[in-house]
């Protein structure tokens, strides 16, 4: 089927078939491939995107059911080589490890921020529940979320 | 035209060990841009699936692939007999007899899982349905699945070794049962240690491809030790190693998991030369993940101590049963390092334990974060606690009485330099207000507990050497080319031997290009284990800036009639080192080195070995590692007596690093580790029945999650280890090693019951209160 699906700002036209999820969609058919895969079965978060401003996982969502809304993965964040504040802060404040996880972890702290720029460390936890860092860097995930709020809020 | 050196280069970062540089990866990890394995695609890449085992323990009678050869889109399909049928293993040099898995098995299957057969098709669902089309005609065979047994007379037998025991370990020092007889008093425990999984976020993946043209391999693999890997293959594959790359990209995490070859990664190399060289991938799935990957060792570990009124420890004895699995792994050393690891932590002269490193079919224990120091710390430290209670000691000063000092050698001749554990003990307990909360919390359900832990900083462990190497390649226009054959596996290594090999050159971390993990091209390196990198790898980065910044000395002495000697480049400039004095800028240095005058090219190599005796494994002696890491732990929780549930509200670690080459770094590899020691202590435990995994997801393993992360605390204790680059030692693991134990003595401490199964869940909690009342 064909199926218009709006990922970063751009339209792509898509012949589908109905079972493919958006999680392989974005990876096999479009090469985005910062959109990672883990678990596959909606455990880890490792495949977070934004669908219309909220955190989605792309491994259980039919690519054809999100026809027309507004998708935004990790690639359309940074304008250029201008880094989204929450990309910065998780530079700044070491919070990557082995950044397999981060695509993800990102994705749902930007929904989380794009919300609450203000958000409490019990906000912070609850928000990325959701999305397993093996290596555990979470004090400074949870740092960089907190920091990257304050400057999303003073712009 | 002249390439001219660009002082762009320099950043905020010049010299930059001890500072909290970004990681080298940064920008592609936060953008999505680094590349995995798991990204990578070729033209014509068929996906490749491994034919697993329904059984635990079977003959193989038959196999028929015609069924699936004839379905369209299967390009390949290998059987045993397509192989040389040459086993493989990781403890060949200690313990040759434990080589025993077949990539692809022949005759027999041990465990559910166990690799029979693979196919390379030209999709994922075409592949999936050529593997339901391969009829496997088996003789099912009795299983055994406990230890205890397995061991037994007349047990099913998995291998051909007797009554299922792969390895004993005796290790004895002194006379313990005489010295047994004069103590004070004599306590005996036994703790279960649960099996855990390194479930990297991840998973295995590899693509090989087999030219056929030159006969030559290639194989792109998520692996932490590539160079050990292409042994592994050569040896299989019966080619010489200079026929086979391994490229490792960025790796999402390994914890052990990714220590050795796996049957995939032949079965991807096979699989593409009987398709004509067309390039196969092969990624497991999160269920293969659970069931056939390497995982922690089930330990039952049983210790008994005699000690004296005053604290004082005269002997311990015990025994260690390790539930290997189907197949050996590393499970001999992994074994070992549980039984001796005790003797970097407390002074010991009368000792004997005994371990058996045992078949089963459950699927195979390996390597895994910690090396079995996990199960012994656990066991240990409980141990030592309940000791201390016993004796109405508080448990530091009972440790304080114990613990190995600086520069003393151990009763198995590891020799302890700086010792960094007495000052861990102490600033931990400071930190985290012990005395005052140990004494004041008793009626809130609160308590407070501590464990202490030792580690190496590499182990020669399966070669007879364990050398790293590194180039340092200054280019024209001034920037650098770091060549390493570490591999970072997500730990930060690339960024930090960047660090090592910048600062010696006396540059900015900037110039620093870092290429590293990839066996055609970079120098060879053992690979990601031991928490050995920093150490031995970065040595090797210490000595490539070294050499590379005497080439350009010697230019500018000879151009400027000076002594090399009196020379240095620091803070990117060259200095006389009597008064620190510039001379010129590291730019006009190299000016000279490539000018028309002299057209020196500047290419400095680093080799470092570091200064041990193997371990021999029938007395248990041997200084193993160049340098010990030590660290203490302390956890505060409250219980809730209703519910059972355990809040643990913060921890504090104090870790002798030598010296934080960079803080952020060594401060997040302490957090991860908490972090799964939280997860060992609380919630981690593979489950079996018959062989097969009952919870294969995240589901029902479950990993630490943002919501049970307590507030951490850092301590990091300098002690500027000389062998160690800028006094440098490895940690990547020492901080996982007490956590369970601070906690589950921090939880009697708090109740007044003991756990020691792991994992502490609320009902056992209940239950322990239960028998308390009774």
């Amino acid at each position: 089927m064909n199926v218009n699906l709006i990922i970063n700002k751009k339209e792509h036209l898509l012949d589908l078939k109905g079972h493919e999820t958006l999680l392989e969609v974005l990876r096999e058919h479009l090469s985005l491939t910062g959109t990672k895969t883990s678990c596959q079965e909606s455990e880890c978060g490792a495949c977070t995107v934004m669908i219309n401003g909220k955190a989605v996982l792309s491994c259980i969502t039919l690519a054809a059911n999100v026809e027309g809304d507004d998708i935004t993965t990790i690639e359309g964040l940074a304008q250029g080589d201008m880094l989204h504040p929450v990309q910065e802060a998780f530079i700044d404040h070491g919070s990557v490890q082995c950044g397999f996880c981060i695509p993800g972890m990102i994705m749902s702290s930007v929904a989380l921020l794009e919300k609450n720029q203000q958000p409490t460390q019990e906000e912070i936890k609850y928000a990325l529940d959701g999305n397993i860092c093996r290596c555990a860097g979470y004090p400074k995930i949870f740092e960089a979320v907190s920091e990257a709020g304050k400057k999303m809020k003073k712009k | 035209m002249a390439l001219t050196p660009k002082s762009k280069f320099v950043d905020q970062y010049v010299d930059p060990v001890g500072k909290s540089v970004p990681r080298i990866e940064g920008r592609g990890i936060v953008t999505g841009q680094l590349k995995y394995v798991f990204d990578v695609s070729f033209p014509n890449m068929l996906i490749g699936k491994m034919l697993r085992s329904p059984h635990p323990h079977a003959r193989i009678i038959s196999i028929d692939t015609s069924k699936a050869e004839a379905l369209t889109g299967v390009k390949a399909i290998i059987t045993a007999k397509d192989t040389y049928q040459i086993k493989f293993g990781s403890n060949e040099y200690f313990f040759p007899h434990t080589v025993d898995q077949m990539a692809i098995e022949a005759d027999k299957v041990r465990y559910i899982g166990d690799e029979i057969a693979a196919v390379a098709a030209i999709d994922e669902e075409t592949a999936i349905k050529a593997l339901h089309l391969i009829d496997v005609k088996y003789e099912i065979l009795p299983g055994v699945f406990d230890m205890e047994e397995a061991i037994k007379p007349g047990a099913p037998q998995i291998h051909e070794s007797l009554n299922n025991i792969a390895v004993i370990l005796p290790v004895n020092f002194g006379n313990p049962e005489r010295v047994m007889k004069e103590a004070d008093h004599v306590r005996e425990d036994k703790f279960w240690c649960p099996v855990a999984h390194p479930s990297a976020m991840e998973p295995h993946v590899c693509v090989g491809q087999w030219e056929t043209f030159s006969n030559k391999i290639t194989l792109w693999s998520s692996s932490q030790a590539p160079f050990k890997c292409r042994e592994a293959l050569a040896k299989t594959l019966k080619m010489d190693l200079n026929d086979i790359r391994v490229i490792k990209m960025a790796v999402g995490g390994g914890f052990g998991g990714k220590l050795e070859m796996l049957p995939m990664d032949f079965a991807a190399c096979l699989l593409s030369k009987k398709a004509g060289g067309l390039p196969v991938k092969i990624c497991l799935t999160r269920e293969e993940e659970f069931t056939t990957t390497r995982r922690k060792h089930g330990m039952i570990y049983k210790i008994k101590t005699g000690v004296k009124k005053d604290g004082t420890i005269l002997a311990i004895t015990g025994e260690v049963l390790a539930d290997g699995g189907a197949y050996c792994s590393y499970g001999p050393t992994v074994l070992a390092a549980a039984i001796m690891r005790i003797f970097m932590v407390y002074k010991i002269q009368h000792f004997r334990m005994s371990g058996y490193r045992i078949y089963t079919n459950n699927p195979v224990s390996g390597a895994m974060r910690g090396f079995g120091g996990v199960q012994s710390g656990f066991a240990i430290e409980s141990h030592m606690d309940m000791i201390a209670r016993d004796l109405g000691m508080d448990p530091i000063e009972f440790r304080l009485k114990n613990i190995t000092t600086p520069n003393m050698t151990t009763v198995n001749k590891m020799i302890l330099t700086t010792n960094g554990l007495k000052e861990c003990i102490e600033r931990a307990a400071e930190a985290s207000g012990w005395r005052k909360k140990r004494a004041q919390m008793k009626h809130l359900k609160r308590g407070i507990g501590i464990g202490i832990a030792a580690d190496v900083m590499g182990s020669k462990m399966y070669k007879s050497h364990e050398s790293a190497g590194a180039i340092v390649k200054v280019e024209e226009d001034g920037s650098v080319y770091f060549f390493t054959g570490a591999a970072d596996t997500g730990q930060g290594s690339n960024t930090a031997l960047s660090q090592i090999a910048a600062h010696e050159l006396g540059v900015s971390y900037s110039r620093i290009k870092c290429r590293s993990g990839d066996t055609e091209i970079t120098p060879f390196d053992t690979g990601s284990f031991a928490s050995r990198v920093t150490f031995i790898s970065g040595n090797a980065a210490l000595l490539g800036g070294r050499d590379a910044k005497l080439q350009i000395l010697e230019i500018v002495a000879r151009e400027h009639n000076l002594n090399i000697n009196d020379l240095d480049i620091k803070g990117e400039k060259v200095i006389f080192k009597k008064d620190g004095k510039s001379l010129m800028t590291f730019d006009r240095a190299l000016e000279l080195c490539y000018s028309f005058k002299y057209g020196k090219q500047i290419i400095g190599r680093g080799s470092y070995n570091p200064k041990t005796s193997p371990i021999d494994f029938r007395t248990g002696e041997g200084n193993v590692s160049g340098s010990y890491g030590f660290e203490a732990q302390i956890a505060e929780v409250e219980v809730n007596t209703d519910t059972g549930e355990v809040n643990l509200l913060e921890l504090w670690d104090a870790h002798d690093i030598g010296r934080a080459i960079n803080p952020q770094s060594v401060e997040s590899q302490i957090e991860g580790s908490l972090a799964m020691g939280i997860g060992y202590t609380f919630y981690e435990d593979l489950r079996f029945k018959n062989g097969r995994v009952l919870n294969p997801n995240f589901a029902g393993y479950r990993l630490p999650r943002s919501i049970g992360i307590p507030k951490m605390n850092t301590i990091l204790i300098e002690t500027n280890d000389p062998e160690g680059p800028f006094g440098a030692k490895g940690m990547g693991e020492a901080s996982l090693l007490p956590t369970s134990a601070a906690i589950a003595n921090a939880i009697e401490d708090a109740i007044g019951v003991r756990i020691k199964e792991l994992p502490i869940t609320p009902e056992k909690i209940i239950e322990a209160l239960k028998a308390l009342q009774t």
